[in-house]
């Protein structure tokens, strides 16, 4: 891999708590002394947080869906009108 | 009716559902109530089991129904909260609803393979010999590399956005 991507998984294993106790010792040093070092992480930290977000509401849409489906079921949705009237 | 090859999210939603439901409007909830709880719950037993921490001492309906259970009483102590704090906390979360969404703009915009590579990888869980056959890779190394790739894109578009601010 070229030296960015190799970076870029450096950062990754380190983000996911992945790097043996000297390499990520040797990150966190880095993280003080070089600061687009510490950007590129923070930017990386926010990627793993969006991907996290997008793929919560795909499954979230995904639930909403097998709700709708469920309910056009006329045992399943009497059961339920049952329950709330 | 259960189906045989019926997803096994939407066989323990039916089997699930309606005892959540039952516990909610006992409480006093109403369905919209019981099922936005349920969701919660059955995500955080959905995304527990995908990274491999799952802990169940029974069966999973009774984790969901004492999962929907709480999240359902935060919900609730959230809303009775609310009313107090309501004016200050509105133009925050509106400013940060925003600026999620520009981030996720950023996301978006590297393509939606890149965006299904990097779910399956960091969302659920998936290894790299799942990851290279399911998206067409000759190996792990070349599904690795696209992964890292993907991700260099969306840092760099991320980086560009207005609404990032390191």
């Amino acid at each position: 891999m070229r030296p960015e991507l190799n970076e870029i998984h450096l950062i990754d294993q380190w983000l996911l708590q992945k790097l043996p106790e000297a390499e990520a010792q040797a990150v966190e040093t880095r993280l003080l002394l070089d600061e687009a070092f510490a950007e590129r992480v923070e930017a990386q930290r926010i990627c793993h947080q969006l991907i996290h977000h997008y793929a919560r509401r795909q499954e979230r849409f995904r639930l909403e869906a097998i709700y709708r489906q469920l309910m056009n079921e006329a045992g399943f949705a009497h059961q339920l009108n049952t329950i709330f009237t | 009716m259960t189906t045989p090859m019926e997803d096994p999210i939407i066989q323990l939603y039916r089997d699930s559902f309606p005892d959540v439901a039952r516990m909610i409007r006992r409480k006093g909830g109403t369905l919209e109530e019981a099922k936005d709880a349920f969701h919660d719950a059955l995500l955080i037993y959905m995304e527990k089991e995908k990274a491999g921490r799952l802990q169940l001492h029974s069966s999973p309906k009774a984790y969901l129904l004492g999962t929907a259970r709480i999240c359902w009483l935060r919900a609730r102590e959230a809303t009775v909260a609310l009313p107090e704090a309501f004016d200050a906390a509105e133009p925050a979360d509106a400013g940060m609803e925003e600026r999620e969404q520009s981030l996720r703009a950023s996301l978006v915009s590297s393509g939606k393979k890149c965006l299904e590579l990097l779910k399956a990888f960091y969302y659920d869980h998936c290894s790299m010999q799942d990851i290279a056959a399911r998206f067409g890779f000759n190996g792990t190394r070349s599904a690795t590399v696209q992964k890292y790739k993907c991700l260099e894109k969306v840092r760099k578009e991320i980086k560009t956005n207005k609404a990032y601010a390191p």
